[in-house]
């Protein structure tokens, strides 16, 4: 039997039908403005799709998660209980409600968390979580940057069930500014590297399977990477685990959350900005800068790490770039993204990319500006 | 209107043509995989019967197809040559495109072409059991339909993810009496070694052979046998291109450009050898032939000319041939028959001597082809097939922009029955176009044996 604690933000999405791009705060304005729930009906279609009957289910009361579990039928405990609203005034449910119930979740020893939200409820999951406990979210908020979500209810539900209570890996936590977002601008930086269950499935049904199994992938990929280090370069790690298993192979640390300097197999530089990466790089004739996908869209460039800028790039050129992720990665991700900002230099990068995959294997990704 | 052009069985060519007989300089001979001294006759007895290896280290220009063998071939031979006028007309292409079908098999494909024959000279000198390893299952299922025929035993060594996944493949195998294992295997020492290491590996096709390898070295009266790469196993095939020149004879055409798909080079060894022969003989000098890899796999396309192995553990003879590393696992593309780290030497000569070009593409360029193919002659082609015919495809459209009337020839060189899942995945939109990372892999090629 495994444990899930299960949680609905039942207010997530509401703001995008409506316009005001994201829900935190807003609720109230939005029913104003017509807005609806959607996310009690995506919670709903994950049960329904639901196929393993070994779970018990920890949730929050009322519209957090008992009311889908109890028409779905599931066996469950309510752990939390949103305060009531006063007399005559309104009460919705908070992100302290969200990380309460996170919080009786993990003194239960529940073996999963999946949350019904967007960034804004991933993000206050992964602040009672971190990274001892695996998440997993079902995607219903205005903004999904994030690589913790499934891409579909129906998804998230096939994972669960053919989950073997052990394997995982790791999915970004992005922390969108609300308020720049509303403005039009997207201003997005990572916050942190949550696990999540993976599925120990077959990549392909073909002639010659490999299994898709990501750590052994990221392992493969950090003993290519290590491999192919010249003593006469300089290498730039961004964030990420991926990047981080590069370091781990090396033998020295990584910044998880930014960009380090190698060479020769040494740190050079920690958690650089932009203004110090390009000090750096005059001292050296060759430098290449080793990137991982970045959030649940694919951005190579432009999301979480804009220390490698388009100056930086000027300096390095745009071959200077080697993007590493898993097959695992990729295939939650139709298409990669780079935005260095300048349209002329991310015509440069053609529309596809070389993608480092396993030891001395890539895949042509698909790359769009 | 001629679609099919077909041969009488009496026209069933009756000897093999050994290209060796017409390099201008010797091919670059095995060395032994521990003292790198050149292999001799002697070395290769363990595990091969005497007339392959004679066969394997032949001038002569043509070698005698015995009369058991051609009675056998028979059964399925000569295959016919197609005109595919639907795909011409489909292209609106001023080409001409023909395609020899080799899927007309039992196997289904071109193996049994050296299989008959492998198993044929190892009961003739007394063999009762033969090892051999098999990714995808074609090599695997053609030397079972072989061996069965002589009354002979059969163990073969099937790829670990493709034993899990191509279940069919096995069926056939066991159809015609052979024991079909996962590789890597508990049967062997390699086998077991690599799986101490790595109990959930997938295995891949230089594994598999080592295994095989080791069994036949270990086990009375077993032989090996290989369904690619060896000089002897190139000369069974080229039965094919020899029909196909008499096929456009008989319709008095003349190709300019041969394409066949390359993953140990014994398909297109078999349809351009021939054909080469013609451009070395100044018969047809601007012929242009053309070896098809996956950009998975590139060896001719990517990879370094020089000694290897032509297995992981290094018990084989060194060869020299363009290869990845023996140490490559290629990924897991669809075409399982097109994944191996080198190419068979005899086609790696003629590349290195200029004879042959080669080109790369990715897996769903190839299945875009594969599709266009089937709805406009009807056949399904394997995934390794569907690699020529993208670039026949695209061939014939340059021949479209420039208006020439080109002929094209091509080797059809299997069917895809048991390669459905691979087209739901294409139906899917879940293939991986992988490819092999050259540029930065250049430095990490040191890993090939030096040779003085």
């Amino acid at each position: 039997m495994i444990k899930i604690g299960f949680i609905v933000n039942p207010y997530a999405g509401m703001g995008g039908k409506v316009g005001l791009k994201g829900t935190d705060g807003c609720v109230k304005e939005a029913i104003l403005l017509g807005a609806v729930r959607g996310s009690p009906a995506k919670a709903s279609r994950f049960l329904s799709a639901i196929t393993r009957k070994d779970i018990h289910f920890f949730t929050a009361g009322g519209e957090m998660g008992e009311e889908e579990l109890s028409s779905a039928g599931f066996s469950y405990t309510c752990l939390y209980n949103p305060p009531p609203p006063l007399p005559g005034g309104d009460r919705f449910t908070t992100a302290e409600d969200t990380i309460s119930a996170c919080r009786e979740f993990t003194k239960n020893d529940c073996d999963l968390i999946i949350f019904c939200g967007g960034d804004g409820t991933a993000r206050d999951v992964f602040t009672c979580t971190g990274e001892d406990m695996l998440i997993l979210g079902i995607p219903a908020g205005v903004k999904i940057y994030s690589g913790v979500f499934a891409t579909t209810p129906e998804s998230a539900a096939r994972l669960l069930s053919s989950w073997d209570g052990i394997s995982s890996t790791y999915g970004e936590i992005m922390d969108v500014d609300e308020e720049k977002y509303r403005k039009g601008e997207l201003d997005t930086r990572l916050f942190g590297y949550a696990k999540v269950p993976s599925s120990k499935v077959l990549c392909q049904s073909s002639k010659q399977v490999s299994y898709g199994d990501d750590s052994r992938a990221t392992k493969e990929i950090a003993s290519f990477i290590t491999e192919i280090m010249r003593d006469d370069t300089l290498y730039l790690l961004g964030a990420g685990t991926t990047t981080g298993a590069v370091a781990e192979s090396l033998g020295i640390s990584h910044t998880i959350l930014g960009v380090d300097a190698i060479f020769q197999g040494r740190v050079v530089g920690k958690d650089l900005n932009e203004e110090r990466i390009l000090e750096l790089v005059k001292d050296y004739d060759k430098v290449k800068i080793i990137l991982s996908p970045i959030g649940a869209q694919g951005f190579i460039l432009g999301r979480g790490n804009q220390q490698i800028s388009q100056k930086v790039l000027d300096k390095t050129g745009t071959d200077a770039l080697i993007v590493i992720a898993t097959e695992a990665k990729l295939k939650g991700t139709t298409c990669l993204y780079i935005d260095t900002g300048s349209p002329e230099m991310n015509e440069r990068f053609g529309d596809s990319i070389q993608v480092i995959c396993g030891y001395r294997m890539a895949i042509r990704a698909k790359l769009a500006h | 209107m001629i679609t099919k052009i077909i041969l009488d069985e009496n026209e069933l060519p009756k000897k093999w043509y050994n290209i060796q007989a017409d390099f201008k300089t010797p091919l670059d001979p095995p060395r032994h995989p521990q003292t790198r001294e050149l292999v001799v006759p002697a070395d290769l007895e363990p595990i091969f019967p005497k007339e392959l290896i004679k066969q394997e280290m032949s001038q002569e220009r043509y070698i005698d197809i015995p009369e058991e063998v051609r009675d056998i071939l028979t059964l399925w031979r000569p295959s016919p040559l197609f005109r595919a006028h639907r795909l011409e007309k489909l292209l609106k292409t001023p080409a001409k495109i023909y395609y020899k079908y080799e899927g007309v098999s039992p196997p289904g494909s071109h193996k049994p072409n050296t299989a008959i024959a492998q198993a044929y000279y190892n009961m003739k000198e007394g063999i009762e059991r033969i090892a051999t390893e098999t990714g995808a299952g074609q090599w695997g299922s053609s030397l079972a339909f072989a061996t069965q025929l002589f009354g002979m035993e059969c163990k073969v060594y099937m790829v670990r993810g493709s034993y899990d996944q191509k279940p069919y493949r096995k069926m056939m195998m066991q159809t015609w009496g052979a024991t079909c294992v996962p590789s890597p295997s508990p049967d062997t020492n390699s086998g077991r070694a690599i799986l101490a290491k790595d109990p959930d590996t997938p295995g891949s096709l230089g594994i598999a052979i080592s295994e095989a390898v080791e069994d036949a070295a270990t086990h009375d009266n077993t032989n090996y046998s290989l369904g690619s790469v060896l000089n002897h196993v190139c000369l069974h095939q080229t039965i094919i291109g020899q029909e196909a020149q008499k096929q456009l004879d008989m319709v008095d055409d003349k190709a300019d450009i041969v394409i066949a798909s390359a993953g140990g080079g014994s398909n297109l060894a078999g349809l351009c050898f021939p054909f080469v022969k013609d451009k070395i003989d100044g018969k047809n000098p601007d012929l242009e032939i053309l070896a098809v890899e996956p950009a998975a796999c590139p060896s001719l396309t990517r990879g370094m000319y020089a000694y290897d192995y032509g297995d992981v553990a290094g018990l084989t003879p060194l060869l020299k041939m363009f290869t990845l590393g023996h140490d490559f696992i290629p990924p897991s593309i669809h075409a399982g028959g097109l994944r191996y780290h080198g190419m068979a030497p005899l086609v790696s000569k003629l590349h290195a001597d200029k004879l042959i070009d080669s080109t790369s593409v990715y897996q769903n360029e190839v299945f875009d082809a594969a599709v266009m193919f089937a709805r406009a002659e009807g056949i399904i082609p394997a995934p390794e097939a569907a690699h020529a015919i993208r670039v026949a495809i695209n061939k014939a459209l340059e021949c479209k922009k420039t208006g020439e009337a080109k002929t094209i020839l091509f080797n059809n060189s299997g069917h895809g029955h048991f390669d459905l899942s691979s087209y739901e995945g294409y139906f899917a939109g879940s293939l991986v176009d992988y490819e092999y990372p050259a540029e930065l892999i250049k430095e990490s090629l040191k890993k090939l044996p030096v040779l003085s």
